[in-house]
């Protein structure tokens, strides 16, 4: 495989194209949409001239993974946004003396602060050792390995309360 | 409630462990794959904890800036401070609505807020209120001597000044502070008082003896009598910020709150009135409280013509 590496992603695209779709058609459950990232992947990586990068698989996988997300987060604040707009849509008629732009941008940054304040009352009510391990992983961009360096735990420990923080916060924003 | 399967606490926990092991340059990225077609809902947690992630580091910043403010009095609480991070982050976050001054010398003023809207009121007095939705407070004189909450819930900020006294009166009760932060909530014939800052006094209507409430305790009353307890300071008047936070709150009240920010009738069973709520809730848009309150406490939610009402969850 070394030898594709040398010729950079497009390369390598072209070798694990296959093996792609299938995931992407796993990780969306929609054929379609697989097709459609597959064809933006490859978009990307024609646009990709750094030159050969360290494990090219894993790295396609990754900006394959990485697309998805940014779509599921797209999705998710057009969702909220809608939500709102149904609701004060008629109120704002009614007063009828904001443009629609800018309407619509007040609509996102209080999106964007109500996420954060629900995102920071989780964390202010995490249970202690979640809390720290989240703090340095998360916010403070520590590996597994530094947190459980700095807390004096293992570094099972440490993915431990990762998983008590996520889903913690996944409770207070999801559910 | 649903008829949709539900992610189970499994699934969360192999999802969460892919998403960790996947940031690994030696992913197992077939592994992965193979786990998402198991099954479809395997795919739906792994995007539940994405998602998390996402909200996370997109914020990344704003959130470790305000948990940083607020560190230092985790270990040994110190109400007053603890309040100004929560001011800090309700002022980062608070929606400012346009601020009327109505002084009309020795006149009533009625400041109304209707469903989904919140309001801010500087009083002539340097009193500053926030009036959750669907809330009215009735201030009197020049100096707004005398405010009552006729319904609904207000977050008090009132500056000190030794020269005077502020009193809100509530269901006949008179809640009486110096300089000092706190929220009043009127649901029914019930009550709720909870400070963050300072001590207030309360006063029953049959002239008992004042009760002092100071910061980090909150008082129910209705429903056959009166309690104190305690409550983290941050978590009072949270609703500013979107949440509606309960330290064993009575189950009338908790629906009192959510018919205000649905705009239902919420009606709770008598066999559940002596219930009892602790959690958070996010507001939202207020449609999905109901729902929310049900899974967490395993009670009942039937439709009703104009709202719901809570019952006691089906035995199985």
């Amino acid at each position: 495989m070394s030898s594709h590496q040398d010729n950079g992603l497009k390369a390598l695209y072209a070798v694990h194209r296959t093996e792609l779709l299938r995931f992407l058609t796993a990780r969306t459950g929609d054929a379609a949409e697989a097709e459609d990232l597959l064809q933006e992947l490859w978009l990307r990586t024609t646009r990709h001239d750094s030159g050969p990068v360290g494990n090219g698989r894993a790295y396609l996988y990754r900006m394959a993974q990485n697309l998805i997300v940014d779509r599921l987060r797209e999705k998710q604040r057009r969702m909220a946004r809608e939500r709102r707009w149904v609701d004060h849509e008629t109120d704002f008629v009614a007063a009828g003396t904001e443009p629609a732009d800018r309407r619509q941008t007040a609509e996102e940054d209080m999106l964007a602060r109500e996420e954060v304040a629900t995102l920071v009352s989780a964390v202010m009510n995490l249970p202690a050792g979640a809390r720290k391990a989240f703090e340095l992983h998360k916010l403070e961009g520590f590996s597994h390995a530094e947190v459980a360096a700095q807390l004096g735990i293992s570094k099972s420990g440490v993915e431990k309360h990762m998983a008590v923080a996520m889903k913690y916060l996944r409770r207070a924003l999801l559910d | 409630m649903k008829a949709r399967p539900e992610i189970t606490e499994q699934m969360l926990d192999e999802a969460l462990a892919w998403h960790m092991m996947l940031e690994a340059d030696d992913a197992d990225w077939d592994g992965y794959t193979a786990w998402l077609e198991a099954d479809p809902l395997h795919r739906d947690a792994f995007d539940a904890v994405a998602l998390v992630d996402a909200a996370v580091m997109d914020n990344r910043t704003a959130i470790r800036d305000l948990v940083a403010i607020r560190q230092p009095e985790s270990s040994s609480a110190s109400p007053s401070r603890r309040w100004m991070l929560g001011g800090a982050v309700a002022a980062a976050i608070a929606l400012v609505f346009a601020v009327p001054m109505l002084r009309k010398d020795g006149a009533v003023s009625t400041y109304r807020t209707a469903p989904g809207e919140s309001r801010d009121l500087a009083l002539a007095n340097g009193t500053n209120v926030t009036l959750s939705p669907a809330s009215t407070i009735i201030v009197t004189g020049k100096d707004a001597a005398k405010i009552e909450l006729a319904s609904g819930e207000a977050y008090f900020d009132v500056r000190h000044d030794p020269s005077r006294t502020l009193t809100v009166a509530v269901n006949g009760y008179q809640v009486t502070d110096i300089g000092t932060r706190f929220v009043v909530n009127a649901a029914g014939g019930r009550f709720h008082v909870g400070v963050s800052e300072g001590i207030v006094s309360v006063t029953s209507p049959d002239g008992g003896r004042a009760v002092q409430i100071n910061a980090g305790q909150q008082m129910f009353s209705g429903g056959g009598g009166a309690t104190i307890s305690s409550v983290p300071a941050a978590d009072i008047g949270s609703w500013r910020s979107g949440r509606l936070s309960y330290s064993d709150a009575p189950l009338p009240i908790v629906a009192a709150d959510i018919a205000r920010y649905s705009g239902k009738a919420v009606t709770v069973d008598p066999s559940l009135e002596k219930k009892h709520f602790s959690g958070i809730l996010v507001i939202g848009d207020g449609t999905r409280l109901v729902d929310d309150l049900a899974t967490v406490m395993d009670i009942r939610v039937s439709p009703q013509k104009d709202g719901y009402r809570l019952g006691a969850a089906a035995s199985r």
